[in-house]
């Protein structure tokens, strides 16, 4: 593969691809999370942004969230292989402690993440049962804190030392 | 998604079992996570450097960069997880029903505390 594509320019294309599932996952995980805490009881109309923003099935959401997450996980794991020689050993020589702990903190909840998708698919699917409303609601919305969370940290090591690197 | 594809979502999301094993693997996974990462438990050690994997957990090789365990750690969680999901989806529906479901997500934030704080040394230095 390499006789065609360079090998920063293949990791880049990894990252790039990986930043942009995280952005999808983001978008529709915070759709699905302010329908939840916020929920709209009429429909939204010409009322604002934010209603209009907050007014989605939340339900329609559930499988592709999984299978977004699923698919940013496993890019990100390939992706860490080269993290950890290519870009922490230069942020530990050049000091970056705390960005580098955050890095640490974002994997282990990438992975809390990923253990909670088939319970968080199975609240939605049974979107009827009233029994799951709390259980539902809630996952949904740790669910898009940690995504938040894994994307803001992922920038902003991009920032201190990410393409091209 | 292909009709047989949604009719097999849709048996999935109608199956008490399913919902047992979900919710079973949801609350033990943190909970096996943090053993994992205090005990040292990686189902596998990864070299970056050599791309060599080592049963278990290992020190890193002379010469070869570091070690990681996180894949170890996940592949352990996954998997322990998973049995005990299993074991709970044999459960009668009246015993898997009383399970509480705010472990679900509950349990995560101790779990990432504790995380947090065995990060320690990234925080202080």
């Amino acid at each position: 593969m390499f006789d065609f594509i360079s090998v920063n320019a293949f990791w880049t294309v990894l990252l790039i691809a990986h930043a942009l599932l995280a952005v999808t996952t983001l978008g529709a995980l915070t759709h699905q999370a302010l329908s939840v805490a916020a929920p709209v009881w009429q429909p939204a109309g010409q009322r604002g942004f934010v209603t209009r923003f907050r007014a989605v099935q939340g339900a329609g959401y559930a499988s592709a969230v999984c299978v977004l997450w699923v698919a940013t996980f496993i890019l990100g794991a390939w992706i860490y292989t080269k993290y950890r020689i290519a870009i922490r050993i230069p942020l530990e020589r050049t000091g970056y402690w705390k960005t580098l702990g955050f890095f640490e903190l974002k994997e282990h909840i990438t992975t809390f993440g990923i253990v909670l998708l088939p319970a968080y698919w199975y609240f939605w699917k049974n979107a009827k049962n009233p029994a799951f409303d709390s259980a539902r609601k809630w996952t949904t919305i740790l669910l898009a804190s940690m995504c938040w969370f894994a994307f803001l940290v992922g920038h902003v090591l991009n920032n201190a030392r990410g393409f091209g690197s | 998604m292909t009709p047989a594809t949604k009719s097999k979502a849709s048996s999935l999301a109608s199956s008490k079992a399913f919902g047992a094993f979900a919710i079973v693997f949801a609350i033990a996974a943190p909970i096996v996570y943090v053993a994992c990462e205090l005990d040292n438990w990686p189902l596998f050690t990864f070299h970056p450097g050599t791309n060599r994997v080592d049963l278990g957990w290992a020190a890193p090789h002379a010469n070869e960069g570091p070690a990681m365990y996180w894949y170890g750690w996940t592949a352990t969680t996954l998997i322990v997880s998973a049995l005990l999901g299993l074991v709970a989806s044999w459960l009668p529906i009246r015993v898997s029903e009383k399970i509480p479901l705010f472990l679900i997500w509950l349990l995560p934030l101790p779990a990432l505390a504790i995380l947090a704080y065995v990060l320690m040394p990234f925080w202080t230095k």
